[in-house]
């Protein structure tokens, strides 16, 4: 495949839009084609990620592995859309075998070229920030989407308590958020500008604050205590994730504009920093130190949100 | 903190689990993977159930506090001895000279004529704070038997309190509603002595029959200011298990084989394998629960609100 064809497919894979020309064409070239022919394993779940493939024609699904020798899918890429990223920047492995469903033409892009695209602090970086964000966020909501079909029958109405009604707190002492793994990376300035551009509450145990299907009204994150991630169906529940210090909830609605995917529920007692709907937008789209520092933070939630929502995905299937 | 590592099923040679696999439990000792921070080098204890032992109904004990990596005894023993049911236990203690490192101190504790053994991962913050209000609720035949310095073995002694027989065998059900007494018992300790910081409970019960654990912490998400546990409780006290027919090598890795009905659950701090496609993570603020039955391991899960 000539680097200028390799550009041009580049040109309209949606994670790269507006990405300018010169830049498509250095990425061609450090691209490497391969094909799969259907069946071929590309990589088994909980290997070490190498590379992320950009799918050019054909399609993958990707596979989660679960005991009892088991499978389930939970989701399929066409051309256009890239797969492995998530291994890639966490470092954790793959989450999902992947394998070719039918003959399948993909670019390969190594772990150093796809952390130079975002490692920069242009604008593409962070567009392409974003744009992941973006990308991690549907997955996330097809994902859930699986979990409650399980669960039948559809998300109660709830109202989740204003803003205004939560009780507001002091900020934490800096050096206890400091020691979070979340925050160890940051630069120590860039850290307090976010830390200070939000409010801080405290909340009791029990208190709903986010609603399924509703718009979230804000960006929360857990200071002290845990906030339960579910979803309830009548009296049936299950426990998505554990924001305890140090993650966030409540911003899938913000980043693609949809209602909440499920509900947050706070476990223990909690403090919580805040941004509301505004400063969140202010802060997701600014291209500096700060959005660079706040953009990381979801990332990584995000990530860890993913590799969450699989564990109860993998607990139903062993059971079935 | 500690690891700890659990099961009950087809006989399994002990090895496997202490040594053979890449992630095996004394290999956690000095390179756990889920706790980087923190090491566990004050001890090891075992017990092993094995049912064509001389009286079987008693467990195989070993404790010893050198490193179970350099302890030549506990290999030759591992290779040897193949239970059905299995708690073993490194153990991890703060890097100061408070931290008591003695035999008596090591896990899993059974008091002598008790049939019910428990392992603890996890600590209670401002222990010697409450410790002798928990008094009133212990057996006193068995507060006189706890014989260390660690929060674990008044756990364990507080669970037994619990039982309508300390020294009897309870049904699984009755080992499981004890714990969750014991849980709220010490709720409401903490809260009477003010103490509201994070505090991890996973214990792991067994009567050689059956297996019961939890995955649970107090306040957790609180920390007092400079802790120095802080960064190692940040995450939720984590907790595997693997369910199937049995625990073998195949294709050059270990792991759970499928059965159905299951014979065979692992339960431990974390994966023994750094594949760990064949484990579950067990739900925070949870309960397990294991039996050996006729018609093969019965195995449940429960929410615990303790």
């Amino acid at each position: 495949m000539p680097d200028a064809d390799v550009a041009a497919f580049l040109a309209t894979v949606p994670l790269l839009e507006g990405r300018a020309e010169p830049d498509l064409a250095d990425l061609a070239r450090v691209m490497r084609p391969r094909t799969a022919a259907a069946g071929d394993v590309l990589w088994h779940q909980g290997e070490e990620a190498r590379e992320v493939l950009f799918v050019v024609e054909g399609a993958l699904t990707a596979t989660l592995q679960v005991p009892g020798e088991r499978t389930v899918e939970i989701g399929r890429a066409g051309p256009g859309q890239i797969v492995g990223e998530i291994g890639l920047l966490d470092g954790r492995g793959h989450t999902m075998r992947v394998q070719a469903a039918e003959p399948t033409t993909l670019l390969a892009l190594g772990r150093l070229d796809f952390e130079a695209m975002l490692r920069g602090r242009n604008p593409a970086a962070f567009a392409l920030k974003r744009r992941l964000a973006a990308l991690f966020t549907t997955r996330l909501r097809t994902q859930l989407r699986l979990l409650a079909g399980t669960l039948g029958g559809d998300a109660a109405a709830a109202e989740a308590p204003a803003l205004a009604d939560l009780e507001q707190c002091r900020p934490p002492d800096s050096r206890y958020m400091r020691r979070m793994a979340t925050f160890h990376d940051f630069d120590p300035l860039a850290l307090w500008g976010f830390l200070t551009s939000g409010t801080y509450v405290r909340c009791p145990p029990g208190r709903t604050l986010v609603a399924e299907g509703t718009p979230s009204p804000a960006y929360f994150l857990t200071v002290n205590g845990a906030v339960e991630r579910v979803l309830v169906r009548g009296d049936r529940r299950i426990r998505v994730g554990l924001a305890g210090p140090g993650k966030a909830f409540g911003y899938e609605g913000l980043i693609d504009g949809l209602p909440s995917p499920l509900a947050a529920v706070a476990r223990e007692r909690s403090v919580l920093l805040v941004l509301p709907r505004e400063h969140f937008d202010e802060l997701f789209h600014k291209e500096d130190a700060v959005a660079r520092v706040f953009l990381e933070a979801i990332q990584r939630d995000l990530l860890a949100s993913l590799r969450h929502t699989l564990r109860p995905a993998a607990r139903l299937a062993a059971s079935v | 903190m500690c690891r700890i590592l659990a099961y009950l099923g087809e006989p399994l040679l002990a090895r496997h689990v202490l040594f053979d696999t890449d992630n095996s439990l004394v290999r956690q000792s000095y390179s756990p993977r889920m706790m980087n921070t923190f090491l566990n080098l004050a001890g090891f204890g075992m017990k092993a159930w094995d049912p064509t032992s001389l009286r079987p109904e008693e467990p195989f004990t070993y404790r010893a506090t050198t490193l179970p990596t350099f302890d030549r005894n506990l290999r030759y023993m591992a290779a040897k001895i193949a239970p059905t049911c299995l708690l073993a236990h490194v153990r991890g203690v703060t890097y100061s000279g408070e931290s008591v490192v003695a035999e008596t101190n090591l896990h899993p504790f059974q008091f002598p004529g008790t049939r019910v053994t428990l392992m603890h991962n996890g600590h209670l913050r401002r222990f010697a704070t409450m410790r002798y209000a928990l008094v009133e609720h212990v057996d006193p035949a068995l507060a006189q038997r706890i014989e260390g310095t660690t929060d674990s073995e008044w756990i364990y002694a507080l669970i037994l309190s619990q039982l309508a027989d300390p020294y009897g065998v309870p049904e699984t059900r009755e080992l499981a509603d004890a714990t969750a007494a014991a849980l709220r018992i010490l709720r409401r300790v903490r809260a009477d002595h003010g103490i509201d910081t994070s505090s991890p409970v996973n214990v792991c019960l067994s009567t050689g029959r059956s297996l019961v654990a939890t995955r649970f912490s107090f306040d957790y998400g609180w920390y007092p200011p400079e802790d120095e546990m802080l960064e190692t409780d940040l995450p939720f006290v984590s907790l595997w298990y693997a369910i199937g027919g049995e625990y073998a090598e195949q294709d050059g890795g270990w792991g759970m084989t499928a059965g159905d009905p299951p014979r065979s659950v692992l339960i431990a701090s974390e994966p023994l394998t750094t594949d760990s496609t064949s484990w579950l993570e067990v739900p925070e603020y949870s309960m397990l629960t294991a039996e050996l039955g006729p018609g093969g391991l019965e195995f449940e899960t429960r929410d615990l609100d303790a």
